[in-house]
C-alpha cells in the first residue's frame, strides 16, 4: 500500500471549537475519492490543512512520501497539490488565457516571467475545458460555470499530481454539471482527485470511493453502496439528503450557492 | 510584445491599416491593434509633444514643466505599485528624497571650493567632512546611490512587511509614518542635512554651469528623456507575465499563493521598482530646481504624489504621468490668481476624483475610446 496522500491523526482546533478530530485518510495514486459529510463536518478544513492554508494543531500530512505538514501554500502547490475553492477564484481583471498562462508558469525562472505569454499548453488546457474560443475575454465577464471550468483549466495547466476540488458543481445548472462530470472523469484518468461534493446525483454518477466525515471525524469509508448501506451515515447525512434528493435538490441548492459566491 | 520597428510602423503600416479598417470593419481593426502596439503610438506622440515644448514655453515655464516631469516619473512608479500592485504608497517622498539628497550632497561638494567644507557645515561647527558625505565626492558613486539607495530601502522594507502579510490601510499608514519620520530625521540631523532649510546653492553638475539657458533646456530634455525611458520600460514590464502576476496579486493575493507563487517577492519587487523611479526623479529634481528641503519630501508631498496618480488614473502609467503634469499646471495657474487657496482646491479635487472618477483621467479616456468602435461598427 503506497498512498499518494496520507493524513494521520489530524486535529485542528479553533479556540474551543474542534474542526478536525484525529482524522486518518489515505488516498491512492490515480484514485477518484469523494469526501462527503454534513455542513461543519470539516471537509474544507481538511483541504485547507493539506494545502497549507491552515496549520494543524496536531497530526501530520504526507504527500508523495514527504512530510508536508505546515508547509506554506505556494510550497504545497510546488510539491504538486492543486486545489479549487467553493467560489471559483479566477482573476477578473485578466483575460482567460492570461489566467491559465499564469497558472502554467509557476515553475518558470523569474526572468521568463518578464516575457509575454508564449506557451503552447495554454490553448491546450483551454481546449480541454472547451473554452478555447473565450481565450481573449476578461475573466470577470464569465458565467459561474465558465469560471469553475477556467479554474479547472488553470489547475490542469499546472499538472498537479493531486487535485483537490471543493464543491465543483455547486450552483451549476444541470448541463454545466454534466459537463463538469465528464471533465472530472477525464482528469481522473491521469491525476489523483479528491472531491468535496454535496450533490447526490453527482455522487451517484461519479463516485467510486467515498469517505464520510462527521463532526471532524471519519465516520466510514468505502464504495458508494457500502457507504449508503451504513446506518450511521443515513442518520447523519444521507438520510436527510436522500429525503431532499428529488428533482428539487438541484434548483434549491443552486441559488443558495450562487448567493454565497456573490457575498464573497 | 512584438518587436515593432518604430519607423516602419509609424510611417508605413498605420495609415494603411486605418484605411482598411474603415472599409472592412472588425477584422481589419484587429489587424490594426496587433500590428501597432497602442503604447508605441502613445510614446511617439508624447516624444513629439515633449520635444516641441521648449519652442513654445519661455525659460520660466519650461523650468516649471521640468519640475512637473520629475513628479511624472514618480507618478509612473506609483501607478505600478498602487494601480497595478494595490500597494497604496503614501510615503514615496522618502524615496524621492533619498535620490534628491544623494544628488544634492554631490552637488554641494562640487560647488564648494577645493577641499572646503560646505557652508552649512561650517555654521554647524563641523570640523571635517563627515564620513557619510565622503563617497558623494564621486559622481559615479552618486549616480549609483540614486538608484541603489531607494531601491535597497524599498526592497528590505517591502520584503519585511509583505512577508508578514501587512497590506491595505496598514501598509499605507506605515508608509505615511515612514515619510514623517524621514522628514523629522532630516530636520534633526542639521549638521548632515542642512536641517529644515535643506541643501541649496547647487549651481554646477559634472562641471556644467546650470544657470545658463542652454543648460536649463538640456536639463529639460534629460528629464523628459528619463520620463519616456521609465515609462516605456515599466509599461513593457506591465505588459509581461510579471505585470499580470502583479495585478493578480492585487486582486487576490491568496489565490496567487495557490498558484504556487510567493506574493512577497512579487509585491516587494514592484515596490522596489516604484521606489527606484522616485529616486531617479528626486536626483533629477535637484539640478532642475537647485534646491531640496524636508518640506519637499515629507508627508504632504508624498500625498500630493499619490494624488497625481489618482487624478491621472492610477491603473494607467500614462494617465499617472499626465496627472502629474496636469496637477502641477493647475497648481501654478491657480496659485498665480488665488494665492493660498490651492490647498483647499487640491483637497476638493482629491475628494472629487475618488468619489466621481476613481479611474481618473485615463479611465475617462478609456470609456470614450471604448465607445468609438461601436460608432464605427454602426456605420
Amino acid at each position: 500500500m503506497n498512498a499518494l496522500l496520507t493524513v494521520s491523526g489530524l486535529t485542528v482546533s479553533f479556540g474551543s471549537f474542534t474542526a478536525l478530530d484525529g482524522v486518518d485518510l489515505a488516498v491512492e495514486e490515480r484514485e477518484l475519492r469523494f469526501l462527503i459529510g454534513p455542513n461543519g463536518a470539516g471537509k474544507t478544513t481538511l483541504i485547507d490543512v493539506v494545502t497549507g492554508r491552515t496549520r494543524p494543531t496536531s497530526g501530520t500530512v504526507r504527500f508523495d512520501g514527504a512530510d508536508t505538514t505546515g508547509l506554506a501554500e505556494h510550497r504545497t502547490v510546488r510539491s504538486g497539490i492543486g486545489r479549487t475553492f467553493q467560489t471559483a477564484a479566477v482573476f477578473d481583471a485578466l483575460t482567460v488565457a492570461d489566467n491559465v498562462d499564469l497558472a502554467a508558469s509557476f515553475r518558470l525562472a523569474p526572468h521568463r516571467l518578464l516575457r509575454r505569454r508564449d506557451r503552447a499548453d495554454v490553448p491546450e488546457a483551454l481546449e480541454r475545458v472547451g473554452m478555447a474560443d473565450l481565450a481573449e475575454r476578461k475573466a470577470g465577464g464569465l458565467s459561474h460555470g465558465q469560471r469553475q471550468w477556467l479554474e479547472i483549466a488553470m489547475l490542469l495547466a499546472q499538472r498537479p499530481r493531486l487535485l483537490l476540488l471543493d464543491e465543483p458543481v455547486a450552483g451549476m445548472s444541470a448541463a454545466e454539471r454534466e459537463r463538469t462530470g465528464e471533465l472530472l472523469e477525464e482528469i481522473a484518468q491521469d491525476t489523483t482527485v479528491l472531491v468535496v461534493e454535496h450533490d447526490m446525483e453527482f455522487l451517484r454518477r461519479h463516485a467510486r470511493t467515498v469517505t464520510v466525515l462527521h463532526e471532524g471525524r471519519v465516520l466510514t469509508e468505502g464504495t458508494l453502496e457500502e457507504v449508503r448501506a451504513d446506518e450511521r451515515v443515513a442518520e447523519v447525512y444521507l438520510g436527510r439528503s436522500a429525503a431532499e434528493d428529488g428533482p428539487e435538490a438541484g434548483p434549491t441548492s443552486g441559488p443558495a450557492a450562487e448567493k454565497e459566491t456573490a457575498d464573497a | 510584445m512584438t518587436a515593432a520597428n518604430p519607423t516602419e510602423t509609424a510611417a508605413g503600416s498605420v495609415p494603411e491599416a486605418t484605411d482598411r479598417n474603415v472599409s472592412t470593419g472588425p477584422a481589419a481593426r484587429a489587424r490594426l491593434l496587433s500590428g501597432v502596439p497602442p503604447t508605441l503610438l502613445i510614446g511617439v506622440a508624447a516624444a513629439v509633444v515633449l520635444a516641441v515644448m521648449p519652442l513654445l514655453l519661455d525659460e520660466f515655464r519650461l523650468g516649471l514643466l521640468t519640475r512637473y516631469l520629475c513628479y511624472a516619473i514618480v507618478a509612473v512608479g506609483i501607478a505600478v505599485a498602487w494601480g497595478r500592485g494595490g500597494m497604496l504608497t503614501l510615503g514615496h517622498g522618502v524615496f524621492f528624497g533619498l535620490g534628491a539628497y544623494a544628488m544634492a550632497a554631490h552637488m554641494t561638494l562640487a560647488a564648494a571650493p577645493d577641499g572646503a567644507l560646505p557652508e552649512f557645515m561650517v555654521w554647524n561647527g563641523i570640523g571635517s567632512l563627515p564620513l557619510l558625505w565622503q563617497p558623494f565626492r564621486s559622481l559615479a558613486f552618486t549616480l549609483a546611490a540614486v538608484v541603489v539607495l531607494p531601491g535597497a530601502v524599498a526592497a528590505l522594507l517591502g520584503w519585511a512587511v509583505f512577508r508578514r502579510r501587512v497590506r491595505g490601510a496598514y501598509f499605507a499608514i506605515l508608509n505615511q509614518a515612514l515619510a514623517a519620520a524621514f522628514a523629522i530625521l532630516l530636520i534633526g540631523q542639521q549638521h548632515l542635512t542642512g536641517g529644515s532649510s535643506g541643501l541649496t546653492n547647487l549651481p554646477v553638475l559634472a562641471g556644467v554651469d546650470l544657470s545658463t539657458g542652454a543648460a536649463r533646456t538640456g536639463l529639460y530634455f534629460a528629464v523628459a528623456g528619463f520620463l519616456l525611458a521609465v515609462w516605456a520600460a515599466y509599461t513593457r514590464l506591465m505588459d509581461s507575465r510579471y505585470g499580470s502576476l502583479l495585478v493578480a496579486v492585487r486582486d487576490s493575493e491568496e489565490r496567487v499563493r495557490f498558484l504556487g507563487y510567493d506574493p512577497t517577492w512579487v509585491k516587494a519587487s514592484a515596490y522596489t521598482l516604484s521606489a527606484v523611479a522616485a529616486g531617479v526623479a528626486g536626483a533629477l529634481f535637484v539640478p532642475a530646481t537647485g534646491i531640496i528641503t524636508p518640506a519637499l519630501v515629507g508627508v504632504i508631498p508624498s500625498i500630493q504624489l499619490v494624488l497625481m496618480a489618482a487624478l491621472g488614473g492610477r491603473h494607467s502609467l500614462t494617465g499617472a504621468a499626465i496627472g502629474a503634469v496636469a496637477l502641477g499646471t493647475a497648481e501654478t495657474a491657480f496659485s498665480e490668481s488665488f494665492a493660498g487657496g490651492w490647498l483647499y482646491l487640491q483637497g476638493a479635487l482629491f475628494v472629487a476624483v475618488i468619489a466621481l472618477a476613481p479611474r481618473g483621467l485615463a479611465g475617462f479616456a478609456e470609456s470614450l475610446a471604448s465607445r468609438l468602435p461601436s460608432v464605427r461598427r454602426s456605420r
